[in-house]
């Protein structure tokens, strides 16, 4: 399961005058770059605005200069960029032309034709959800512009949550700045932990070894494996199937009481640290997980079978919330939202630092038709690949790692990783090893914009099952 | 179906949890003021099968009006703070607050002091609390049904 390249995702910076930036981003889209993220650095002066693009275990960094705080828009030549340039504008200052409107994204102003789009007609009007919401779910509003029951637009409007910390790591040592990253949330604790460590190796010149490889790999998919039980027993709550819905409730908790075993916190927490893994794993432990793992794998399957085989359960998934692959693609959804969609993109095929294996490759439902039904899928197909990548890495002891310095350090590092709802990508520039600026956009921050365009022409009642279906995190995307 | 219902009654006898009859059964509203979603997660999982709240009578109510508790996860930012305390006058006396998890206590809250208006007890009545990070659902379990004796 030895990959030969470098064990680590190789990073490519380039400098490009303001002027000509929007052609810069289009023609690294063009030569097959995926755009995944942009971020301003102000802790100089002028301030710099860097946009990130990913091309298998490479990930191109493009650089320009915000003279005058003003520049380019790509958000058209590149839709996946509306966040990351709005958010810039609002926590930055930068402006950029050609994006019209700029609407608030992380201020919230209480003028809401400011932040929503107008939409008009006969008999229209705006349903508006939240921040608190009904059950026991994240803060977050929803404006949804409807006729009827039938949703015409939704504008979902997030940062109810944000705590400013990325902003708060700024000036820390890079070992400090994890807890950081950690923090932002709590069900993507070790794939945020893993790309901030694995960015911090990077800039200070650390490569992984085998041992530390492993163990991340491990965390990782023991993360999955809890938040993909977690999004099914949610799709099961969401078209009222309470037994589907504690079935899986009670596969996860499993799962979490698995975690606690194995590295001492159901959430994983504190299991990742910058150079370094403490996890030791004998022999005698690896085998009880082994003998659990099998029978909730055995489980597991058993369970999913009553629910695809439940002729009144699909009736409620197929048809609804479609994401289209072209408009996945438009939009820059990663993750189970993109792969049901049928875009070919999983993180972990592109993981040299980890120990997936080179013949890893991301799970496309049959049909790919984008629905609540495909993306349900598609956790099920992955729960399948979990359980063997996590029977296969505890067939020999798991020993505590260590990151070595083999590599020259860098002023700006990127990781990706692939969480349970996407990729994840962490950011960080730092100087004499303290952190100057860390930029963390998680799958779920990707994919909001994806969700809110999969809701459209929907019933408002299938809105809280679509939600379900991408089950995405509000936290990591506030931070 | 039938298969469902037979492996939940599986692991109802594994989980071989006492029956307690208690006084009271309360309504918990629930508001999440900037949480990182792990305390989430367990206050989740103590409707599941292996913790099973509901059958005290503990449930999660959809609105303040109808709620005995507000229990709130977060070290509360500021943007939650004014729908926070909506909330909680929207409640009927008698009302207790519950701050679930350490942010809420205020214990190792990271993030920048513009962001942040917490913890609880600055900006609410806190009646119990209940740590952790995240406080486990027995932990959160507990402490909610030490309130109906």
């Amino acid at each position: 399961m030895s990959p030969a390249a470098p064990p680590h995702q190789r990073v490519e910076q380039e400098d490009v005058a303001a002027p000509g930036w929007r052609e810069a981003c289009a023609a690294a889209r063009a030569e097959g770059g995926r755009f995944c993220g942009a971020f301003a650095d102000r802790s100089g002066s002028p301030g710099r605005w860097h946009a990130l693009f990913a091309n298998g275990p490479r990930t191109r960094v493009l650089t320009t200069v915000a003279a005058g705080d003003e520049l380019p828009s790509i958000v058209e030549p590149i839709p996946a960029a509306d966040w990351d340039e709005r958010e810039a504008h609002d926590l930055y200052g930068l402006r950029f032309a050609g994006h019209q409107p700029l609407r608030p994204l992380v201020a919230h102003p209480s003028d809401t034709p400011s932040w929503t789009v107008a939409v008009e007609g006969e008999g229209v009007h705006e349903v508006a959800v939240g921040p608190v919401h009904a059950g026991v779910i994240e803060s977050g509003h929803f404006r949804f512009h409807v006729v009827g029951e039938r949703i015409l637009h939704l504008d979902p409007r997030l940062f109810y949550k944000h705590r400013g910390l990325e902003r708060a790591a700024e000036g820390r040592e890079l070992a400090e700045g994890l807890a950081f990253a950690q923090r932002a949330c709590g069900a993507c604790a070790v794939a945020n932990s893993v790309a901030y460590a694995q960015a911090g190796e990077l800039a200070l010149g650390l490569v992984p070894s085998r041992e530390l490889r492993r163990a991340r790999t491990l965390l990782l998919e023991l993360e999955r494996l809890y938040n993909h039980l977690n999004d099914v027993a949610a799709v099961c709550a969401g078209v009222g199937f309470a037994a589907g819905n504690m079935a899986f409730a009670a596969l996860k908790e499993r799962a979490l009481r698995l975690n606690d075993e194995l590295a001492g916190h159901r959430f994983l927490f504190g299991s990742i640290e910058l150079g370094a893994s403490a996890l030791d794993l004998p022999s005698p432990a690896l085998e009880r997980a082994r003998g659990e793992l099998r029978e909730l794998g055995q489980d597991t399957a058993r369970a999913w079978r009553e629910i695809q085989f439940s002729p009144s359960v699909q009736a409620r998934l197929e048809g609804v919330g479609i994401l289209a692959g072209e408009d996945a693609v438009r939009l820059g959804a990663v993750g189970p939202a993109a792969r049901a969609a049928g875009v070919r993109i999983d993180t972990r095929a592109a993981s040299p630092g980890l120990w997936y294996g080179s013949s890893f490759s991301a799970a496309i439902p049959p049909g790919a038709r984008g629905d609540v039904a495909a993306r349900l899928e598609v956790r099920a197909l992955e729960l399948v690949e979990v359980f063997a990548i996590l029977e296969e890495l505890l067939a020999a002891p798991v020993r505590p790692g260590v990151a070595s310095p083999e590599s020259a350090p860098l002023a700006l590092a990127v990781a990706r990783v692939e969480s349970p709802r996407g990729e994840t990508v962490c950011a960080l520039e730092q100087g004499a090893s303290r952190l100057r600026r860390l930029r963390l956009r998680t799958g779920s921050y990707a994919n909001w914009p994806a969700l809110a365009f999969a809701t459209a022409e929907n019933l408002l009642p299938d809105f809280p099952l679509i939600n379900k279906s991408f089950e995405l995190c509000y936290a990591c995307v506030d931070r | 179906m039938y298969v469902l219902l037979r492996h939940l009654q599986r692991v109802r006898r594994e989980a071989a949890l006492p029956r307690r009859a208690g006084a009271r059964s309360l309504a918990i509203r629930h508001v999440d003021a900037g949480s990182c979603n792990a305390c989430e997660h367990e206050l989740t999982a103590t409707a599941a099968p292996q913790y099973d709240l509901q059958r005290f009578g503990l449930d999660i109510v959809a609105s303040p009006r109808h709620a005995d508790v507000l229990l709130v996860t977060g070290p509360v930012t500021t943007r939650m703070a004014d729908s926070l305390r909506v909330v909680y006058e929207a409640m009927p006396e008698p009302r207790r607050v519950a701050a679930l998890g350490d942010c809420a206590l205020g214990c190792g809250v990271l993030g920048t002091v513009a962001e942040l208006a917490g913890p609880l007890e600055e900006l609410l009545p806190v009646d119990i609390r209940i740590p952790g990070c995240p406080p486990t659902p027995q932990a959160i379990a507990d402490a909610i049904l030490a309130l109906t004796r």
